[in-house]
């Protein structure tokens, strides 16, 4: 049976929390077999690994904002595209747009897919010095 | 539309472009379509986009669109698919790519297409031309 706004409500708790820095609440969305794949390198990180590269995120940028959230969903998942900004300690706001495809298994998120170009790099990190 | 309506246009406008059918597409495009891409961040009409097709086919001898996976929700799907390219050279490249469509009525209204531009000269090859882009 499926239950959109269950799978709507995390999602939304899961940006959310990033957004507030609450990395408890971000961990508790990953079911104990997450992983994590990329489009730039086209693998699957660990569970472990995505959340200490998230934690890691968290505590260094100023702040972090995913804007203009568009969410739908389907049978085993959502996906959210949005555009993500983020404040650097330089004040620089780096932004990128992002396609974010999830698999959820009993209200966790299982598999993650993450689309973004990279060639937009300085776009999102800044110039280059 | 029902699931099923929804996942055969998917289809459908996946082997129209695999096939190099821009007549095909330009039947399953609804008059208002708007097509988005990442790397340009902007909105293109279906006209402009259908206009650009055949010199885009140039870019390769083959493109075939592999490891579709299709999830489909209330007014569109997801996709995420291998997109394998031939280049004329004989260089064999690939792009990994996520599209979001809307449909309405057994067309198409828009199009959200996510892909790594970083991934470009892998795709062509060292001695490719470099006007090859890829949908």
């Amino acid at each position: 049976m499926r239950k959109d706004s269950e799978t709507l409500a995390l999602c939304d708790r899961f940006f959310d929390a990033i957004e507030q820095g609450d990395y408890e609440t971000v961990e508790a969305c990953y079911a104990p077999e997450a992983v994590v794949w990329h489009s730039h390198d086209c693998l699957y990180q660990p569970r472990a690994d995505n959340l200490a590269m998230l934690k890691s995120g968290m505590k260094t940028h100023k702040k972090m904002e995913y804007a203009d959230r568009r969410i739908r969903i389907f049978e085993g998942g959502f996906v959210q595209q949005h555009r993500l900004f983020v404040t650097r300690d330089n004040g620089f706001v780096g932004q990128m747009d992002v396609c974010f495809v999830a698999y959820v298994r009993d209200g966790r998120l299982s598999r993650v897919y993450e689309y973004f170009d990279t060639g937009q790099r300085e776009k999102f990190l800044g110039p280059v010095a | 539309m029902t699931e099923g309506d929804v996942r055969d246009l998917c289809n459908r406008f996946f082997d129209a472009y695999e096939n190099r059918r821009v007549d095909v597409l330009a039947e399953l495009y609804a008059p208002d379509i708007v097509i988005w891409h990442n790397v340009f961040g902007r909105d293109t009409t279906g006209e402009e986009n259908l206009s650009k097709l055949p010199a885009s086919y140039l870019g390769q001898r083959r493109r075939t669109y592999n490891d579709r996976r299709i999830n489909v929700f209330e007014d569109g799907f997801v996709i995420q698919y291998q997109l394998n390219g031939v280049q004329h050279s004989g260089h064999k490249g690939a792009l990994w790519i996520c599209i979001v469509g809307r449909c309405r009525d057994g067309k198409l209204t828009r199009i959200d297409e996510y892909l790594d531009s970083g991934k470009f000269p892998a795709w062509r090859g060292p001695q490719a031309p470099v006007a090859a882009a890829a949908s």
